[in-house]
């Protein structure tokens, strides 16, 4: 395999696997404090 | 959600892309004027460290929000991120060390022990902060530790042993001769911080440097040690103890003999550094006409030339 596709799906595998789960985590933690958000807001 | 996904996914692959051909076009640029022999690029390594920043995020939204096991979970994944990228950086440095010398030993596991800890975060952060089923984060820490082998590679196996002319294997001694001159080096230049006079700064600095360029020149041809014994054993040790003895004592005492004595010194080891650098590139070029002369005798006495 040429080293630059090598190189390329390894960068792409580290996207796809690090960038989503820690992107993924932000949004969990995102949305868990909305409720806590909108229990605050006047009704 | 299947559109959505589809568009982060083609994002993520014209960013990668984008990342490559920038990091291209850099090197390239970079080798046009490069002459040294190429050190560590300062950028390697560096996207494992921005990666998981939103698990960062994440943690400073839950310490926001109160809530203590959301934060435990990502800090000890981003602090296990962390940890991972700082062995796989340390390790990648370690790597272009090992190129760059003819003898050395093989070194510490460092890239698979950062790929590992990379893997072992990223399955956890999937598992405990992004409630992936166990199942899907193996999946996850599976991949990122075949994407970091594909992208960094694995450390290198095997020393880089080096026999000399009488074929005794003497990988050891090198190294370790290379080791003192190279702490030598570093305690003349501890000394150096103390002392408080720029001209004397300046021409240990100089003393530093040129003490660098003929250990990359032993470093690169081992074989050159022997010759350069002397400079190891008697000259650079001595440069190291008379620095140290200077700055040690240089604050206590004002004596203008002892200044007289030291510009002196430094004086002459400038030049004897400089004369043994010369004397390794003579010998080289030595070689280089030897190897020519039989290599023309050869081809002349097979009726090349």
């Amino acid at each position: 395999m040429p080293d630059f596709l090598r190189k390329f799906i390894g960068l792409l595998l580290l996207f796809a696997t690090v960038g989503i789960a820690a992107c993924q985590a932000m949004l969990v933690s995102c949305s868990s404090s909305l409720p806590a958000l909108s229990s605050m807001l006047p009704h | 959600m299947g559109r959505q996904l589809l568009l982060t996914s083609l994002g993520l692959t014209l960013l990668v892309i984008l990342i490559l051909l920038i990091k291209r076009r850099f090197r390239l640029m970079a080798e046009r004027y490069q002459h040294t022999p190429a050190r560590f690029p300062t950028t390697k390594g560096l996207m494992v460290f921005l990666l998981p920043l939103p698990v960062l995020f994440a943690a400073i939204g839950a310490l926001g929000r109160g809530n203590l096991s959301n934060l435990f979970d990502n800090a000890v994944c981003y602090g296990l991120f962390l940890w991972g990228a700082l062995l796989l950086r340390r390790g990648l440095r370690t790597e272009a060390d090992y190129d760059r010398r003819q003898v050395a030993k093989a070194p510490w596991p460092l890239k698979t022990l950062g790929s590992g800890v990379i893997a072992l975060a990223t399955g956890l952060t999937a598992w405990s902060s992004a409630h992936y089923s166990p199942l899907m984060a193996v999946v996850f820490a599976g991949l990122a530790l075949l994407g970091c082998y594909l992208s960094y590679g694995f450390d290198p196996h095997g020393a880089k042993r080096f026999t000399d002319r009488d074929g005794v294997d003497s990988t050891d001694r090198v190294i370790e001769a290379l080791a003192q001159a190279e702490d030598s080096i570093a305690a003349i230049e501890r000394a150096t911080r103390d002392i408080r006079n720029a001209e004397f700064n300046s021409r240990l600095r100089r003393i530093v440097s040129q003490a660098r360029q003929i250990l990359a020149m032993l470093e690169e041809d081992p074989r050159d040690l022997r010759r350069a014994r002397k400079f190891l054993n008697v000259y650079l040790d001595g440069a190291r103890q008379v620095t140290e003895g200077y700055a040690k004592t240089h604050g206590r005492v004002t004596a203008p003999e002892l200044e007289d004595n030291f510009r002196r010194v430094l004086t002459t080891i400038e030049e004897v550094f400089k004369e043994q650098q010369q004397k390794l590139l003579e010998t080289d070029v030595t070689d280089l006409d030897v190897q020519i002369e039989v290599l023309n005798t050869q081809l002349k006495r097979e009726g090349v030339i």
